[in-house]
């Protein structure tokens, strides 16, 4: 799955840990996120989209699907 | 909207004084389990009441210590939850594909080392450590 957390954290000047805790998730998370290494559960990218404003699609798009 | 607003208490605090009562657990069934093996010899020399009660305080103990292990890791993210399930898979897996083949050869005279169950546990240990630091390292 491909995100676009590392974009939107600096947007807003975030670091991992500031993004982290907002979450509450470790910064450890936050890393294999945005490096695609782990993808994140339903209820934590719903908390993601709340924070940003955003939709869950605006930030997280499955890799082998077409934009909508 | 936009504003980081982290929780009361944040992840990293929680997680820090789960991991130290998990920690207290852990010493005090560790003390509770070394009275209970050397205490009938060296301490009450065998009395089955001393004996007894210290089989109940290391069951006690015992019972608190899976106790604070499963609230330390409800406390854990899921990523963390994640890395310690895959390590503890690991570790039982290795139990298991050494143990029952090491116990049958035993069983058969095959090998001369005998099956030990402390052993198991020593090898069981050190793959849920090793499995753990590799994943933690793997997703750093």
């Amino acid at each position: 799955m491909k995100n676009r957390l590392k974009v939107l954290r600096a947007e807003r000047d975030w670091t991992q840990a500031q993004l982290a805790d907002a979450l509450d998730v470790s910064r450890q998370t936050i890393n294999a996120i945005e490096t695609g290494k782990f993808d994140p559960s339903l209820p934590l990218a719903f908390r993601a989209a709340r924070l940003f404003g955003l939709r869950i699609e605006e930030i997280f798009q499955d890799q082998n699907s077409t934009p909508l | 909207m936009n504003q980081l607003k982290p929780p009361e208490k944040g992840y990293q605090s929680r997680i820090r004084t789960s991991a130290q009562r998990l920690y207290r657990w852990h010493g005090l069934w560790a003390a509770a389990t070394l009275l209970m093996a050397f205490g009938p010899g060296y301490f009450w020399h065998k009395a089955l009441v001393l004996t007894l009660l210290a089989v109940g305080l290391d069951f006690a103990m015992g019972v608190g210590m899976i106790l604070a292990t499963k609230k330390f890791i409800m406390e854990m993210d899921e990523l963390q939850r994640k890395v310690l399930l895959d390590a503890l898979a690991i570790a039982l897996g290795v139990g298991l594909i050494v143990g029952v083949p090491w116990s049958v050869l035993d069983a058969y005279h095959v090998i001369h080392l005998h099956a030990n169950f402390g052993l198991l546990v020593i090898l069981m240990g050190v793959t849920f450590m090793v499995s753990l630091l590799y994943s933690t390292w793997r997703y750093r």
